[in-house]
């Protein structure tokens, strides 16, 4: 359709803008050269234990659909599987019913902006949905 | 099998960081396995062999299939090539580096290489680079401030010799003015100059040049000078002299790359071969170096040897980069050739092309087709595709049946499979030929099958242009014949998808882990919603709007026969089986009918056991008046899932609405009954309309009579109207507008006396039109098409507009040559008043084509300038991510916002406007639900108390307070109806004698409080943003998405007419760019007394330009005999009417102070009305004083110079409250004016708001604009997104544009920057800083295949080991004190 190539055209407009803008680096970065002096970050990561957790206890969902990839990809590979199945086959299926039942044996590290990370078993995790 | 172990796909070989650094001369030799010497490329015997040690020495690699490479041994697939090198004879520049060697050579003193900087400074600086991490950023604003200084001393400080100025002069030389800068007679100049003394006399021609002698700097030159470079001085040029020096800047030897990425191509058609164009450039190389190597041999003339020293020059730059420009054109290359800067530039080039974005396999692309019986989340995938796609299985004990049969099928019968990899083998077995029996026999676990596509596999389908995330969803396969992609058309509005030729593309994911991922988060059930505003996106359209609302039309029954055929269409996939619960029929004699509401039902809620129970009160799209006594049937009252009145149409159906049937079926039951209601709906409707047939003749289009009077009435009345206005602007009668010409006024009001005649014709359409007229009944349900479309089709087609306004006069004085010239009337304008049935004549015709066309021309522009747009700010924001601290940062961890859009909530969850809950329809809904006959009613206090007591408890602590405060106001609310309604009734709580049916009245109980409270907080906890959601792509997909649905060029009136504001897309364009000059400023003032219109001209007066000849009855020149002057008669009564704050005294002094140079001597007020001014004694008298005379009237006497106009404007809500709009800049001065109210006062400039009032206001000022801007358009975004945008452009403090210089000051990570614009530049920029690049964002994780830090990937997963439980330890009989006996001792 028409869409795909009329989408084509956007370069030009890139020379609009010129040197001058390269110019503008203003006092204000050369400022930060001169007063500031950031330090590496302390790479050192520390647990946070169990009772100091702030982060939420609801699964969201990118843990919910890692954690079920992981897992279906264990099952493919003949990991044993921690409940009755009752006709499933399917790898995904399998590890959506785990999950359900809260028997998918991973924590999760969830890693805070500062450089520490909070443990979190799936099985303590609210599941919704 | 033994299990396998599971391997995280992340780990093995990490790129942790990319170190940039020019290539020095010995890492090329290094790299290199031969020097290139030869410049032939095949030997010159026929046998077509490379030459050895020429450019294409299979040394090097191979390029062909039957070659193996001369170095390793291996063959195409597997070589991966070696690196050659060239010797240059002389040295040359490089061009990437070009700017940074003149950047050096202007710190550098030119005698002894050190930096032109005394040692203190020296010190000072190298303190300051001393420290490590040193930000891109800084580090670029260091260079350039010791550049600075270095370029100011022309005395070296080290050896005292004088240093001119350096400058590039022309291509690729450098040119250095020693003497420049230095006075004429210093000794230095005469010692120099004297220098020549000797020459001089032998050669009398170089005297004149002594004096304009410049030394250039060739590169050797500049080689040596870099050489001499004292090691502590290469810091200073803020170059990392562990990893370069500047003297690697120089080429004076050139690698040679492999033949792999330069191949050879061997056409059948000619003999021999076409080379890379790198090889030709090479060979080129290879001969210059030859020729200055025989000329220098051969001794001979200097100027030939620099003609080619700076061929080879060209040719080496040419080489990097082949669009040079300002090449003499005695050189230029004849034809374009590709060089390695044009390799990675561009949409096509390595870094856009082959880098962020690859070609794929196991993706299929075809033409798509509607199948309304396919769930919403199924797409049919054609036999011949799903016989190529395949997906990697592994053999397990639960498919190894399952998989002996597809190795069977073999790859020629459906469900089969294609290849076979054996475990602990590399070969992949095809499985077309051999013997497949034996084979599926021999299957074992941990064999991988790659199987052919199979039903409810998982797919992901995808339509271009990708504008948002819900253009690629996942769907689940299903595999049928024919060839067309098909899927339910619900599924069309997000992807923007219809069915007249429309490719799609589809994906088949190959792990596991993918497949989870696409399912869970790409699903089409899970993105029902779309992030930009919450709205339902997937929901029914076109024929199911049709269907649906003819269903539930009032007069449509169905006896039991066609009752039950219909609703039995609904059975298929997971309702095969379903039981209907057939509700009692509403008719019982003569025969027993149901109404088509009652089968509504029965979609919503098939039987008794469901538990989907939805409520609804909303006003359709036709709603009259009197609630559920719309004369339209318009009302939608759905009560626990039963339609009690209202037809249904595209409000509460369709897509882009809050109040749908389908919403509150996700929102309150899970998105798995939203879909299947759906399905059901399409089913049924499309059954429902195969069977009573839908479609349009001639007749439907066929104006009767009554309506043809009536058009007939319409046009006559118009058309006299128009020659009216014609006739009053001949006569000079019409009354012009508020800031229009009488031209412009005649347009205007002719324009919306056009557009009335059009308007009502639709109307009178609508009265005379067939309740069952197909279009019409398209147009009431909001399937397609509207009352104007019909009326352009039976009626009128009405004004042709371009640009907003009519029909131009493109041939002199008239729109065509039809017309009579200089012809107002509304034929000659493009009026056309005929309908397409009856047929345009030719200049209608002709106008129409022309409006047409304007719509085609806008479509074309704006998909290229949205598509623009969409890409700069995905690139900004593409990394931004919600924390598991709830903050939104970037990938470098800076802070952007501390909570998403203030209070963590996700857009995409909003029920109600920009809230999390729609209080209102969750109580009713809850009340109808929770059924509590035995509970006694609640009071107004009563409510109060339990709402109180609910909140404090400790689930509730988990909302917001600001949350809780809603909740409770909202409660209070409720509770004072309920007094009111008491009070009213005079009941009174403990009064006996009260019938109890009074207390049912506005009845609310206990539970149904409680429960209502309940869902309100679990909605909030709902609605909370997840951490790992990358709010920055979606806030830049919701801002960029819309814009490709907006009309280019739009002006809107501010309040006022006749004042424009820009809206659309160039309006966007400009916030998000921080425009300096934007095209229309306006400010708005509020003022101290707001419902005063005086108090308003008065302010007006005071902002507004005002100009002398504006407030004069006269300007005059007067002659008498011994005097001439200008005297200047003052119209007091005008100046009193527009309140101006001027008199004489005033006036005289702007007069002086304007730039007519008049002295006060020369002017004298002789009363207060009138000024003398003579002209000044110099010149010529006449001419100065008709100069006088002109330009007095254009003094300004009051007002802001920067200020175009103001105009006041009445508030349209609030009668009486005036506000001001000053057109133009001086937001700073327009504060000051005194009865202007500064608080209250703001611009639509954001540059300015940020320079007047700082960082805070500005922020609010791009929110707003853009929020304003989009509602202007019908656009409505969540205001989160825009406070993204507005807090990333603001969070460093100063107004950052979505533009590259904008994003060169956000992120500092070379890839990023190169993978947006000006690739190569920030490429030879970051190897010469020596700039190391961690692999951080989104961009370079995608360049470097890494999973990125958000989404899925801001967490790991650790396993979680069972602790094994230790054995008990038995102890040992003996330990047993019990049998410690000294009995044996005592026998002893």
């Amino acid at each position: 359709m028409a869409d795909d190539e009329g989408f084509d055209d956007f370069q030009e407009e890139e020379e609009e803008f010129n040197e001058e803008d390269q110019e503008v680096l203003d006092d204000l970065a050369e400022y930060e050269a001169e007063a500031v002096e950031i330090l590496a970050q302390d790479q050192v990561s520390h647990m946070i234990t169990r009772e100091k957790r702030i982060t939420t206890p609801y699964m969201t969902k990118y843990e919910r659909a890692r954690v079920l990839g992981t897992r279906a990809l264990q099952i493919s590979m003949c990991a044993p599987i921690m409940v009755e199945l009752e006709h499933e086959t399917d790898p995904l299926e399998i590890a959506k019913k785990e999950l359900k039942e809260k028997k998918i044996p991973f924590i999760i590290q969830r890693q805070l902006p500062d450089g520490s990370c909070e443990l979190w078993p799936v099985q303590e995790l609210i599941i919704t949905d | 099998m033994v299990k396998e172990q599971f391997r995280e796909t992340d780990i093995g070989t990490v790129i942790s960081h990319v170190q940039f650094t020019p290539f020095s001369a010995k890492d090329i030799a290094k790299q290199a396995t031969i020097q290139v010497i030869n410049r032939n490329l095949y030997l010159p015997d026929s046998t077509h062999k490379a030459c050895p040690y020429g450019v294409l020495d299979h040394k090097l690699g191979t390029s062909e299939k039957d070659k193996k490479c001369d170095t390793c041994q291996q063959d195409l697939a597997t070589c991966i090539g070696h690196y050659g090198y060239i010797d240059l004879e002389l040295p040359v520049f490089h061009v990437g580096y070009f700017r940074a060697c003149i950047n050096i050579l202007q710190m550098l003193c030119k005698k002894c290489s050190h930096v032109l900087l005394t040692s203190k400074e020296k010190a000072d600086f190298l303190e300051i680079l001393k420290r490590k991490n040193i930000p891109y950023l800084s580090k670029k604003a260091l260079r350039k401030k010791i550049h600075e200084k270095a370029k100011k001393n022309n005395l070296c400080f080290n050896c005292g010799d004088f240093n001119g100025v350096v400058k590039k002069c022309g291509l690729l030389k450098i040119q250095h003015d020693k003497f420049k800068s230095a006075k004429k007679n210093e000794s230095i100049i005469k010692d120099y100059v004297e220098s020549f003394n000797f020459a001089k006399e032998f050669n009398k021609e170089i005297e004149p040049l002594i004096n304009r002698s410049h030394e250039i700097l060739n590169p050797l030159r500049v080689l040596q000078i870099f050489k001499n470079i004292p090691e502590d001085d290469v810091p200073l040029l803020l170059m990392n002299p562990d990893l370069a020096h500047p003297k690697d800047l120089i080429l004076t030897r050139i690698l040679v790359p492999p033949l792999c990425i330069r191949p050879s191509v061997a056409s059948d058609f000619k003999a021999g071969t076409t080379e890379d164009d790198i090889t030709i450039k090479l060979t080129e190389i290879v001969f210059l170096n030859h020729t200055i190597l025989k000329h220098k041999a051969q001794n001979a003339r200097i100027q030939m040897i620099i003609e080619d020293w700076d061929f080879l020059q060209l040719q080496c730059a040419l080489y990097i980069n082949s669009e040079l420009s300002g090449i003499p054109l005695s050189m230029q290359p004849k034809k374009f050739t590709r060089g390695f800067c044009q390799r990675l530039k561009g949409k096509q080039g390595r870094f856009r092309g082959n880098l962020s974005g690859k070609r794929v396999d196991f993706s299929g692309r075809t033409v798509i087709s509607p199948d309304p019986n396919l769930r919403i989340d199924q797409v049919a995938v054609p036999v011949h595709v799903a016989m190529i796609l395949t997906y990697p299985e592994r053999v397990n004990k639960s498919n190894i049946e399952f998989l002996r049969k597809l190795v069977m099928n073999g790859p020629d019968v459906h469900p089969g499979a294609n290849f076979l990899l054996q475990r602990g083998t590399d070969m992949k077995k095809f499985l077309k030929f051999g013997n497949r029996a034996q084979i599926s026999k021999e299957l074992k676990y941990g064999d991988i099958v790659e199987r052919h596509l199979i039903d409810n596999d998982i797919v992901l389908f995808n339509r271009q242009p990708s504008l948002h995330k819900l253009s690629i969803m996942s769907f689940y396969a299903v595999v049928k014949p024919h060839r067309t992609f098909r899927f339910n058309e619900c599924c069309c509005t997000p992807f923007n998808a219809d069915f007249d030729g429309d490719e799609m593309n589809l994906h088949l994911p190959q792990t596991e882990e993918a497949k989870a991922e696409a399912l869970v988060l790409m699903g089409s059930k899970s993105n029902l919603i779309t992030p930009r505003n919450g709205e339902i996106i997937i929901a029914a359209t076109q024929d199911f709007l049709t269907g649906a609302y003819l269903i539930t039309l009032k007069d449509t029954f169905f006896d039991r026969a066609n009752a039950c055929r219909l609703i039995s269409s609904i059975c298929a996939y997971e309702d095969s089986n379903l039981n209907f619960d057939l509700p009692k029929p509403a008719i019982f004699k003569p025969v027993k009918l149901w109404t088509g509401k009652q089968l509504f039902n029965l979609l919503l809620r098939p039987n008794l056991k469901t538990e989907t129970k939805i409520n609804l009160r909303t006003k359709g799209k036709n709603y009259t008046k009197n609630e559920d006594l719309c004369a339209n049937d318009s009302f939608i009252v759905v009560h626990n899932s039963q339609l009690m009145c209202g037809a249904l149409d595209k409000g509460v159906l369709g897509s882009g609405a809050k109040n749908n049937i389908f919403y509150l079926l996700l929102r309150d039951f899970g998105e798995k009954y939203a879909a299947s209601a759906m399905l059901r709906l399409a089913r049924t409707a499309s059954f429902f309309l195969m069977n009573r047939g839908f479609s349009i003749g001639i007749g439907d289009v066929t104006p009767g009579p009554k309506l043809l009077k009536a058009k007939q009435e319409l046009l006559n009345n118009g058309y006299s109207k128009c020659d009216d206005f014609i006739k009053q602007l001949k006569d000079g009668k019409l009354q012009c507008q508020p800031g229009c010409n009488p031209e412009q006024t005649l347009e205007a009001v002719i324009l919306k006396e056009l557009s009335v005649i059009r308007d009502k014709a639709g109307d009178a359409c609508l009265k005379t039109l067939d309740r069952h007229n197909s279009p019409l009944i398209m147009a009431i349900c909001g399937s397609k098409g509207s009352f104007i479309n019909i009326s352009q089709m039976i009626a009128c087609v009405g004004q042709q507009a371009i640009s907003g306004s009519r029909i131009p006069d493109g041939f002199e004085n008239r729109s065509l040559p039809h017309f009579e010239r200089f012809s107002r009337i509304p034929t000659a304008k493009g009026f056309v008043e005929n309908s397409f049935y009856t047929g345009l004549t030719p200049t209608e015709f002709f106008f129409h084509t022309m409006a047409g066309r304007e719509g085609l021309v806008d479509t074309a522009v704006k998909t290229a300038e949205t598509g623009y747009m969409q890409r700069r700010l995905v690139k900004c924001l593409e990394d931004l991510c919600v924390q598991y601290d709830m903050t939104v940062r970037t990938c470098t961890n800076d802070i952007v916002q501390f909570s998403y859009g203030g209070d963590s909530l996700d857009p995409a969850y909003m029920e109600g406007k920009d809230q999390p809950v729609d209080f209102k329809r969750v109580l009713s809904h809850t009340i109808a639900n929770v059924l509590t006959r035995n509970e006694k009613p609640l009071s107004g206090s009563q409510i109060m108390t339990i709402v109180e007591n609910t909140l404090s408890n400790n689930e509730f602590r988990e909302c917001s307070t600001d949350y809780l405060d809603q909740i409770k106001e909202f409660m209070k609310v409720i509770a004072n109806g309920v007094d009111k309604t008491r009070r009213l009734f005079c009941v009174k709580e403990d009064d006996t004698a009260i019938p109890e049916v009074l207390f049912e009245l506005d009845r609310i109980t206990d539970s149904q409080i409680v429960t209502f409270l309940t869902r309100c907080k679990d909605k909030f906890i709902k609605a909370k943003i997840e951490p790992g959601t990358c709010v920055g792509a979606l806030g830049a997909q919701s801002i960029g998405e819309p814009g490709t649905q907006m009309t280019l060029k739009t002006f809107h009136f501010a309040g006022v007419a006749s004042m424009n504001i820009t809206l659309g897309v160039p309006r966007i364009k400009e916030i998000i760019n921080a425009s300096k000059n934007i095209s229309t400023p306006i400010i708005t003032a509020n003022l101290l007394i707001k419902n005063d219109a005086e108090f308003a001209r008065l302010v007006k007066g005071r902002i507004e330009k005002t100009y002398l000849r504006e407030v004069t009855q006269y300007i005059e020149e007067v002659f008498i005999s011994d005097e001439c002057c200008i005297i200047v008669k003052l119209d007091l009564e005008r100046i009193r009417l527009l309140k101006l704050e001027i008199n004489i005294d005033t006036i005289i002094d702007s007069i002086l102070a304007s730039k007519l140079k008049i002295k006060p001597p020369q002017i004298t007020a002789i009363s207060d009305q009138y000024v003398k001014v003579n002209p000044s004694a110099k010149g010529a008298l006449h001419d100065s004083m008709l100069k006088l005379k002109h330009d007095l009237g254009d003094v300004v006497v009051k007002g802001l110079s920067k200020v175009n106009r103001a105009v006041i404007s009445m508030d349209e809500k609030k009668a009486n409250e005036y506000k001001l709009f000053v057109e133009g800049e001086g937001l700073k001065e327009v504060m000051g004016t005194h009865g202007v109210d500064g608080n209250f006062t703001t611009s639509n400039n954001t540059i300015e708001v940020f320079e007047t009032i700082g960082i805070e206001a500005a922020r609010s000022t791009i929110i707003n604009e853009i929020a304003y801007t989009m509602t202007s358009h019908g656009m409505s975004i969540d205001v989160r997104h825009v406070m993204l945008l507005a807090d990333l452009m603001t969070y460093k403090g100063e107004v950052l544009g979505i533009t590259r210089a904008g994003l060169a000051k956000m992120k500092e990570s070379v890839l990023m920057l190169a993978s947006f614009e000006k690739t190569t530049d920030h490429l030879f920029d970051a190897a010469f800083y020596g700039q190391e690049d961690e692999i951080y964002g989104v961009s370079e994780c995608i360049i470097m295949g890494k999973p990125m830090s958000l989404g899925t990937g801001i967490f790991k997963i650790l396993h979680n080991h069972v602790k094994k439980s230790q054995p008990i330890t038995r102890s040992l009989l003996f330990e047993n004190p019990k049998f410690h006996t000294n009995q044996l001792q005592l026998d002893l």
